[in-house]
């Protein structure tokens, strides 16, 4: 049997992307469509029946208290940590990539050292940070006593425990936008800057403002989407550190879903969450394609 | 060499070992926390295999908690793929029994299971309405951890360790002022920790039939005046719970409120730098006191009539004189059958080198009563509305009865009990 041209073309194209989109299919979009199924019912994991809810789980996530402070808090955690993980980054990026012309091995160690806590487990990262702010027998404590200084409770005062796990979160995400930042640093062409400097720019800010940032563009767009999706995903800390506590304190988004899923056993409601969750996602992915498809850049 | 002659003898007798076993029942052990319980459990299979020859015990791969090891029976279960017998946490066999998962133990149990040391105390462990679904296998409560050291700093002496709760907050008081980095007194804001000293004043959490919240009473009220209490006077931290365990052992808390089991834990980490000591609980109102027990039970899953006769057998023996003695010498849980108590040749040695855990056991002996799971499906989630309200007790936000009282309202609207 012969196959005319574009019939056997077509054959190969479902050869070759078929697998795939059925992988796909039965990996990603089937157990989202279950998920989303779940969230308009009450089950409970394991249980033999359940009962339709309509909205009501996504009407609790956002009137009852604690489903409110896991949200909120979320939003906080991530609008500490999208301006701090991106600054920070941005001025050691600099930092190391004026440093890299003079002292090319001082540079490179830095940026293995900011980057350890990247590839370092973050579980294990979040032991060495219990010891450090323990609040008596801790280091951190230790010195701020000794120095006079009032000793919080770290991980314990409700005010406070938020931000402490943001500090470690920005802690954790430095290193990564660093290298994001240093590769964008990179791509510059030096001839603008000897284009600005005949120009008249010739400080260091008028440069940076002039030629840096504007020609950081994408990769400071690309950076934000990824601390963002980064900062919204947040569990580890939580989950190892606080639990949510003390008294839902620190209770996030996905925290709150591993709890409502795993622990209470609320597969009805831990499956809005996720829906909720996977909005969030949903949009910030498509905001970084759009970004990417538009090609912000001067070039 | 060595281990590839150990290999091929053990895949030889892989081989070898369906020949052999054709009579046997084979029973599908599931248990948790292997850091814990991982030797007991082979030593437990090693022992009642020899005495049962034609039952093989298959041990499934441990879960790391008692909550994924709930987790995983849960998926098993829709899956079909159940074990014939778990181990759970006492206070987590009720999930499986909601789910119809647990299988009743009443017509395997003796005539007289007091003759056999299960005492009836030690049975309300595993019962719901009047049926026994589990049995408990090794047991907790709640007891004081003491540092000798700083007690003896602070002007006070283990001899006459005060036996009421006044007394012990004006010693953690008198401990916590020997210096900015030492601490009096620490519990957890914990629904186990708060039902244990609502316990001592004779308070229960909920009517025997479940219908109704009762810790909004005069007990509950003085359970929850303790939290307070504890951190205006005794110098209580807000430490999480894993802060305190690194904070006893190092030297800086005086008296410690937490789980016996934990002492084998805490004796290791303290070393040599103080004697670890175990003092009970206070009991204010002794007439009606009972401390509600941690730890975990047994419970019987299969539903195939001819397993379930060797899964008895199997529980009957952990549960026995013999199993116990191995639970109670490698793990330091406190026993759940009496007989091992009451008979010294099985744990007379153990008790005289270990008096601590002599006292912590006494306890559990004395007073062990059920640990009360809140039922239905937010049955979980409002011990954590618990914690929460101590919190807020314990920092000093809300005032003890008045939040008491809020809290056992929000729990009867959550649970459904108006």
């Amino acid at each position: 049997m012969r196959l005319s041209r574009t019939a056997r073309e077509r054959a190969t194209d479902l050869w070759l992307a078929g697998p795939a989109t059925l992988a796909m299919i039965g990996l990603i979009f089937a157990p989202v469509a279950i998920v989303a199924v779940l969230s308009f019912t009450d089950y409970q994991f394991g249980a033999l029946t359940f009962r339709w809810i309509g909205w009501e789980n996504y009407a609790t996530l956002f009137t009852d208290p604690i489903g409110r402070k896991a949200v909120t808090n979320t939003l906080i955690y991530v609008a500490v940590v999208i301006p701090f993980a991106m600054g920070l980054a941005l001025v050691v990026a600099l930092g190391l990539h004026n440093l890299a012309a003079r002292f090319p091995r001082i540079s490179a160690t830095l940026r293995a050292a900011y980057f350890l806590p990247v590839a370092a487990t973050l579980v294990a990262m979040a032991l060495a940070w219990q010891m450090l702010l323990h609040p008596s027998i801790g280091l951190v404590n230790q010195t701020l006593g000794g120095l006079g200084l009032p000793a919080p409770d770290w991980l314990s005062d409700r005010g406070l425990v938020i931000y402490t796990l943001a500090a470690i979160g920005i802690w954790q995400s430095v290193g990564y936008n660093m290298v994001l930042f240093l590769a964008g640093l990179a791509a510059i062409p030096p001839d603008l800057y000897e284009a600005a400097e005949v120009d008249g720019a010739t400080k260091g800010w008028e440069r940076f403002w002039t030629v840096t940032w504007p020609m950081l563009g994408p990769t400071t767009l690309f950076v934000a989407v990824i601390t963002a999706t980064q900062a919204f995903r947040v569990f580890e800390t939580v989950a190892t550190l606080t639990r949510g506590g003390p008294a839902f304190a620190s209770d996030t988004l996905v925290y709150a879903l591993y709890r409502e899923g795993f622990e209470y056993f609320k597969a009805g409601y831990a499956s809005a969450i996720t829906m909720v969750f996977f909005v969030v996602m949903v949009a910030l992915t498509l905001a970084q394609f759009r970004v990417l498809e538009r090609r912000v850049h001067y070039r | 060499m060595k281990t590839l002659l150990t290999a091929s003898a053990l895949a030889l007798a892989a081989a070898t070992a369906p020949t052999l076993s054709a009579a046997q029942t084979e029973i599908r052990v599931h248990y948790a926390i292997p850091t814990i319980w991982a030797e007991t459990q082979a030593a437990l299979e090693e022992a009642f295999e020899a005495q049962n020859p034609d039952i093989d015990i298959v041990i499934d791969g441990p879960a790391e908690s008692y909550a994924e090891g709930v987790q995983r029976l849960l998926r098993e279960s829709v899956a079909g793929t159940l074990p014939d017998v778990a181990w759970v946490g006492l206070n987590r066999w009720r999930i499986l029994e909601a789910r119809g998962l647990t299988q009743p133990l009443d017509p395997f149990l003796p005539e007289d299971p007091e003759a056999a040391g299960y005492t009836g105390a030690l049975l309300s462990l595993g019962q719901y309405q009047g049926t026994q679904h589990a049995l408990g296998t090794s047991a907790s409560t709640l007891v004081m951890y003491v540092n000798p050291d700083l007690v003896e700093q602070a002007g006070y002496s283990m001899d006459d360790f005060p036996t009421d709760y006044n007394g012990i907050i004006e010693l953690a008081a008198a401990i916590d002022d020997l210096g900015d980095n030492i601490d009096g007194i620490w519990i957890d804001r914990h629904d186990w920790r708060f039902q244990s000293l609502l316990g001592g004043y004779g308070g229960r959490p909920m009517t025997e039939d479940e219908s109704d919240i009762t810790f909004d009473s005069e007990a509950g009220r003085q359970a929850a005046e303790l939290y307070a209490r504890f951190a205006s006077e005794g110098g209580m931290k807000s430490y999480i719970d894993d802060q305190a365990r690194q904070a006893y052992p190092a030297g800086t808390l005086g008296i410690m409120m937490d789980s016996s089991s934990l002492l084998k834990r805490f004796t290791e980490a303290a070393g040599e730098s103080f004697p670890v000591t175990v003092v009970r609980l206070p009991v204010p109102a002794p007439e009606n006191a009972y401390f509600p027990t941690g730890g975990s039970g047994i419970v019987m899953l299969t539903e195939d009539e001819a397993k379930q006769q060797a899964a008895w057998e199997y529980i009957s023996f952990v549960t026995g004189p013999e199993g116990q003695k191995i639970i109670v010498e490698s793990t330091g849980y406190a026993p759940t059958n009496a007989l091992v108590l009451e008979d010294e040749s099985y744990l007379g040695a153990y008790y005289e080198a270990n008096p601590n855990a002599k006292t912590a056991h006494s306890q559990v002996a004395e007073f062990a009563g059920p640990w009360y799971a809140y039922p239905g499906a937010e049955g979980v989630a409002v011990t954590d509305l618990i914690s929460a309200a101590l919190v807020e007790i314990a920092d000093g936000d809300a005032e003890p009865g008045a939040r008491i009282e809020a809290l056992a309202d929000t729990l009867r609207d959550r649970l459904g009990m108006n």
